[in-house]
């Protein structure tokens, strides 16, 4: 940090503006997660740009606030890892829709009772070297666990609180090391051959261990400035003036917010005022993308977002109506088109990218059907044909409102197979278990003959082969049988599906000869190679049309009789 | 009825608007079910082929998470 807040921008108020900054940063970039768990530095350097007092990369500090912040946003659930990316999580509208005084609560007690929040290693002035070993169990280290921060944390807050108006830093530093020098590290038996160094803690880019002889206003002391220059300053507990080296201690009575909004044509939300509120203003960047440069607080009011916003149950109506109540004009008369456009427009096409849907079957009338707590408690709402449809529950408010003895299928695992092949190319696939992957095949292959029966059609087989290749349609086909295809089913299908040419039925010339000393001479006369149309086995061949008799009359010549009938001479 | 957990679930006001959306998403072929006429069901993953490919034309449908 390069200073600390002036006087004039004190409180709790716009320490959480800095909150509000790291998490819609988070909304608009999604960053990629590391393996050391920490968004990348692409996202540190622009979430450290939009804080109040952004940190000095320069420095060579990192950015300390941000990781404070995103630390404090994850124990609140305001954020969350998907996968590898971080992205805002479902407990942040609610966080935002608390009163003022109640977030204030939350959050100072999330920074009091954190266990993930290493402020230690946070401390400017010095470092931890034995955090880049990475836990190995050869690491001695003086530096305290997560208890004794805690502690700490609780300890000094206590002592400032107490300490005061306008109390000098290097003071109330003196006056700790005086009546509660152990607070956060150990000192007794200072001196001793095991306690000479503060263990594994250095100054910053020092080379040894800090002595303990000395070092208190080094180490304590340094992790007090800290404590009270950040957490206690943004949090709302006191405000530190690093000009005077002095701070002092606030009530809660803190002003109420006082600023506007002024929606500009080209539909930028600019948001200007002493006092922000980042209920409000969270409220606001839920359905505009956040445009983070610099610290003026500017949103754009863009389709995506917008419809975003719809999906989540928003109406545009209140987007609208909160857009007019921030803003002391009305709304560009453009804006105001789009985004009843853009409402309109979205509602002609709805998606469920992850729905659970209950599919009415026959006339089954659904509306009356469905308890009203349970599709009020799983968010059903009606589609076109009589179904309904809701994004899918978890797993816990699944089996709470499900009605008894109904199956449900999830689609996120392997389903059964279902269709049995039948005699004469039917396959039976019981509608109650059906379920859609096995009904999209026969759809693909097959007619439905009855309400269990299905019958395989060529036409159809013949389009699903050409339009995933005759193996890839065999495929699906064999993984939902519950037996092997039977030979007829798979001799039609891969008849349908182009994998066999045509074959020939019918009467045919035919030379058979037993010996396979006379089929070896018969085949090196070009006589007889000229009527040959293939050879079929050993010692037996499809002639040409006519080759017969032409060839009877050809080996007659050379005093060779030939039988009239295809069975062997005993 | 029967409980499908896990499917994507795209309505469009006409069946012709939905004809359109599954093609420029080139997923005609991979609907699980039409449960009426503008009505489709797909995977999840095909579902988010069609937001992605509409989104990419500057057409955004209401997602509903």
């Amino acid at each position: 940090m390069k200073s600390a807040l002036s006087t004039a921008r004190k409180g709790y108020r716009f320490g959480e503006l800095d909150l509000l900054s790291i998490v819609e940063t988070v909304m608009d970039r999604q960053p990629r997660v590391l393996k050391n768990g920490l968004p990348n530095l692409a996202y540190f350097r622009a979430a450290n740009a939009v804080l109040a007092q952004p940190d000095d990369e320069a420095e060579g500090h990192g950015f300390p606030q941000v990781e404070f912040w995103l630390t404090l946003a994850r124990e609140l659930d305001l954020v969350r890892d998907e996968g590898d990316r971080l992205v805002i999580s479902g407990g942040v509208d609610a966080f935002f829709q608390q009163p003022f005084a109640q977030r204030r609560e939350n959050i100072r007690q999330a920074f009091l009772d954190s266990h993930g929040l290493n402020d230690f290693a946070l401390v400017n002035e010095i470092e931890l070297p034995g955090l880049k070993k990475g836990g190995t169990v050869d690491v001695i280290t003086d530096a305290p666990d997560v208890a004794a921060r805690i502690a700490a944390r609780r300890k000094v807050l206590e002592l400032a609180l107490a300490a005061g108006t306008d109390t000098r830093m290097a003071r109330f530093i003196q006056q700790v090391q005086r009546e509660a020098p152990n607070f956060v590290i150990d000192h007794s038996g200072d001196g001793s051959w095991r306690k000479v160094y503060y263990r594994g803690i250095r100054e910053r880019s020092g080379r040894e261990d800090v002595e303990r002889d000395g070092g208190w206003d080094r180490v304590e002391g340094a992790y007090m400035r800290w404590l009270i220059a950040l957490p206690f300053t943004r949090l709302g507990w006191v405000d530190f003036d690093p000009a005077r080296g002095s701070f002092e201690v606030l009530d809660d009575n803190e002003p109420e917010p006082a600023f506007e909004i002024i929606i500009q044509p080209n539909f930028e939300v600019l948001a200007l005022g002493d006092r922000l509120d980042a209920g409000q203003l969270w409220q606001v960047a839920r359905f505009c993308r956040p445009a983070l440069e610099g610290r003026v607080r500017k949103y754009l009011l863009e389709k995506k977002a917008f419809t975003d916003a719809l999906g989540r149950g928003l109406s545009a109506a209140s987007m609208v109506a909160l857009l007019a109540e921030l803003s002391r004009k009305p709304l560009p008369q453009n804006v105001r088109y789009s985004l009843d456009e853009w409402g309109a427009s979205s509602e002609r096409m709805k998606i469920w990218p992850d729905a659970l849907v209950v599919e009415a079957e026959g006339v089954e009338d659904l509306g009356a059907l469905l308890t009203t707590a349970m599709r009020e408690k799983l968010g059903l709402v009606a589609v076109a044909g009589g179904h309904f449809a809701a994004p899918a529950p978890g797993p816990a408010a699944l089996r709470e409102h499900m009605p008894p003895r109904r199956a449900v299928l999830d689609y996120s695992r392997r389903l059964p197979a279902v269709i049995t092949p039948q005699p004469g190319l039917r396959l039976q696939a019981p509608s109650e278990i059906l379920h859609l992957r096995a009904r999209q095949l026969l759809e693909l292959v097959a007619r439905r003959q009855s309400t269990d029966f299905w019958q395989l059609d060529p036409a159809l087989a013949r389009d699903a082969a050409l339009a995933f290749g005759p193996d890839e349609m065999r495929r699906r086909i064999e993984e939902a049988l519950t037996r092997p295809l039977d030979p007829a089913h798979a001799l039609a299908l891969r008849g349908w599906s182009g994998e066999f040419e045509p074959a020939f039925a019918g009467n045919a010339e035919v030379f058979l000869c037993d010996s396979e000393a006379q089929s070896e001479l018969l085949e090196m006369l070009p006589d007889f190679s000229a009527w040959l149309d293939r050879k079929l086995g050993r010692g037996a061949y499809l002639l040409r049309p006519g080759g017969a008799a032409t060839l009877r009359k050809l080996l007659e010549s050379y005093g060779i009789k030939l039988r009239d009938h295809n069975r062997r001479s005993s | 009825m029967k409980f499908h957990l896990h499917v994507g679930l795209i309505e469009a006001d006409t069946e012709q608007a939905l004809e359109e959306a599954l093609a420029i998403a080139r997923c005609r072929q991979r609907v699980l079910a039409r449960l009426a006429p503008n009505v489709a069901v797909l995977e999840k993953g095909d579902t988010q082929l069609v937001i992605t490919a509409l989104q990419e034309l500057g057409m955004h449908p209401k997602v509903i998470k």
